[in-house]
């Protein structure tokens, strides 16, 4: 922690009197792990980055360039060795309600069937009753309510995540951090749960960052993606996506700045590859 | 795939079953064979080995009773079996306690580990004549006796268990800000379920042998007395009759355990797909 307050005297809160003040600020944030068989590790270079109230942004990158690093730290698993992240005003030092995290491969718990696994944020970390209501909507919402009785490894794994996605939303935060969500999934699946989540991203209208491998996925999704380095991870380019929504698989490839787009973003990280 | 897969599969578990029970059988059929030929045709002395038949009687003649007759199986087999069952929830529970309190703070495991370990390389049933002369010859040595015996298998199977969580599932309960206890009780614990039911397991079976040694020591009634008293007036057939009904009291306390474990821990082996890493 002392790292941190005398550190970045050029790391200053957002500020206020922008327009557009962002949801989430990322002031020079960088992560060193401790290790004790290679010394220190260097996960993740100083990052700025920005993420207004309502964006959708993928991250994409090479194995191990920290983009998981990025994401502990937004879900208050880890803490900045350097730099600061804004949430808001307020600075994000641990997990809060207000971040919700969809793990890889679902992450659910065998021992609990769908509805427990997505009432877990609910029942846990100071809470008391559980809002039933709250869990049913989610699961309308998600085409899971007759699964609800059912185990996780009674579901195929387009629905366990589903009930992942459900648990994340579980106590509605405002901003949703998602790794790897779909790389377990064959390719149609991974396809039918983009535009699911699309659906529920227009819907809900959450901050969502998105960490992916697939360069279609990550477009299909964001209205901002971000490039990452190999290790230690730094951001190498943020790209537009200007596709109107809602966003089609038939009709995405045809677009005219489809094309373009991934071949930057194919051309940033074979670069970076070659580089590292 | 899985077309073929499926009847290939079935016709494979089919003709491997049959012949289990068979070869069971056979077997049991083929050792008293063989166990009444060594009695006739070897003329061996029924104080060496009784005749299977004689084994039989001596089996029917306890069975054959008033359950509050003092020369039927029962009223021993019930002392035991509940000294057994005491002696396993003790040792059971301080062993899931002390597992817990191992796996949860560094500075428990450090403190119990090496006195664990070294419990654990003693053999523990020479410990049994102290613990009659501190207990009695009553049921309090039979139980303190196993419950030692059940404490140690279950201790250091809570603690390989509760150890063993995958750390995707920690992180889940750390980001949702979980207190220690919701993690412990919600995650943790279930985590280990199968382990600790594989400690419960062998604990049950080591609970019934510290009763029946903690008996052999001295006691008023038990198996391990039913035991030592035919011994005494070499009614070898006596000795084993009781030797088969606690090997049927030893299996059914197993299959218990196991079936218990079924019931908590249905989802396992089958939820293996959840929380890889990728």
């Amino acid at each position: 922690m002392a790292t941190i307050a005398t550190s970045q005297p050029s790391a200053p809160a957002p500020s206020a009197g922008e327009t557009s003040k962002p949801l989430i600020a990322l002031r020079g944030v960088a992560k060193t792990y401790a290790s004790q068989r290679h010394g220190a590790l260097r996960a993740l270079d100083p990052v700025d980055l920005d993420l207004a109230d309502g964006d959708f942004v993928c991250v994409v990158g090479p194995s191990g360039c920290g983009k998981s690093t990025m994401l502990r730290l937004l879900a208050g698993l880890d803490v900045p060795t350097e730099g600061r992240i804004w949430l808001g005003d307020k600075i994000i030092n641990g997990p809060s309600a207000d971040v919700g995290v969809v793990f890889q491969a679902a992450n659910l718990l065998p021992w609990m069937n769908v509805r427990d696994n997505i009432a877990l944020p609910l029942r846990v970390g100071g809470r008391q009753s559980v809002p039933e209501a709250r869990i049913d909507t989610l699961l309308e919402m998600t085409g899971l309510s007759e699964f609800a009785g059912r185990y996780p490894y009674e579901l195929s794994g387009g629905m366990q995540q589903r009930a992942g996605i459900c648990r994340a939303l579980a106590r509605d935060p405002r901003i949703l951090l998602m790794d790897e969500p779909f790389g377990a999934l064959d390719a149609l699946t991974r396809e039918r749960m983009n535009s699911e989540l699309q659906r529920l991203w227009l819907e809900a209208r959450k901050t969502v960052l998105l960490i992916t491998h697939s360069i279609s996925e990550a477009i299909f999704l964001a209205d901002k993606v971000v490039v990452m380095s190999p290790r230690p991870g730094r951001i190498l380019e943020c790209l537009d996506v200007p596709i109107p929504r809602p966003r089609s698989y038939d009709t995405l490839v045809t677009h005219p700045v489809y094309a373009g787009l991934a071949r930057e973003i194919r051309a940033r990280l074979t670069q970076a590859e070659a580089r590292a | 795939m899985s077309s073929i897969a499926a009847p290939v599969n079935s016709a494979s578990q089919r003709s491997r079953s049959v012949p289990t029970a068979v070869i069971t059988l056979g077997g049991l059929v083929a050792l008293i064979a063989l166990w009444q030929f060594a009695v006739t045709g070897l003329h061996l002395p029924p104080y060496i080995l009784p005749a299977p038949l004689a084994v039989l009687r001596a089996l029917w003649s306890g069975i054959a009773v008033a359950p509050s007759s003092p020369l039927g199986w029962y009223l021993p087999l019930w002392s035991t079996l509940r000294n057994a069952t005491f002696g396993f929830v003790i040792g059971s529970g301080f062993g899931l306690a002390a597992g817990s309190g191992m796996a949860e703070s560094a500075v428990i495991e450090r403190l119990l580990m090496p006195y664990a370990f070294a419990l654990q390389c003693l053999p523990k049933v020479a410990i049994a004549p102290l613990i009659v002369i501190w207990f009695g010859f009553g049921d309090g040595s039979k139980v303190a006796v196993a419950a030692l015996l059940a404490f140690f298998p279950v201790m250091i199977n809570s603690f390989t268990g509760l150890r063993a969580i995958e750390p995707e599932r920690l992180d889940l309960m750390k980001a949702l800000s979980a207190t220690r206890l919701e993690t412990y009780r919600l995650v943790k614990l279930p985590n280990a379920a199968p382990f600790i039911f594989a400690g419960l397991d062998m604990a049950v079976v080591y609970a019934l042998l510290g009763t029946i040694v903690a008996e052999f020591l001295g006691a008023q009634q038990g198996m391990g007395v039913v035991i030592t008293q035919a011994e005494a007036v070499t009614d070898v057939a006596g000795v084993f009759a009781a030797l088969i009904i606690l090997g049927a009291l030893g299996m059914a306390l197993h299959a218990l355990v196991r079936l218990a474990e079924k019931r908590v821990v249905h989802w396992s082996d089958r939820g293996q797909n959840q929380g890889g890493r990728a």
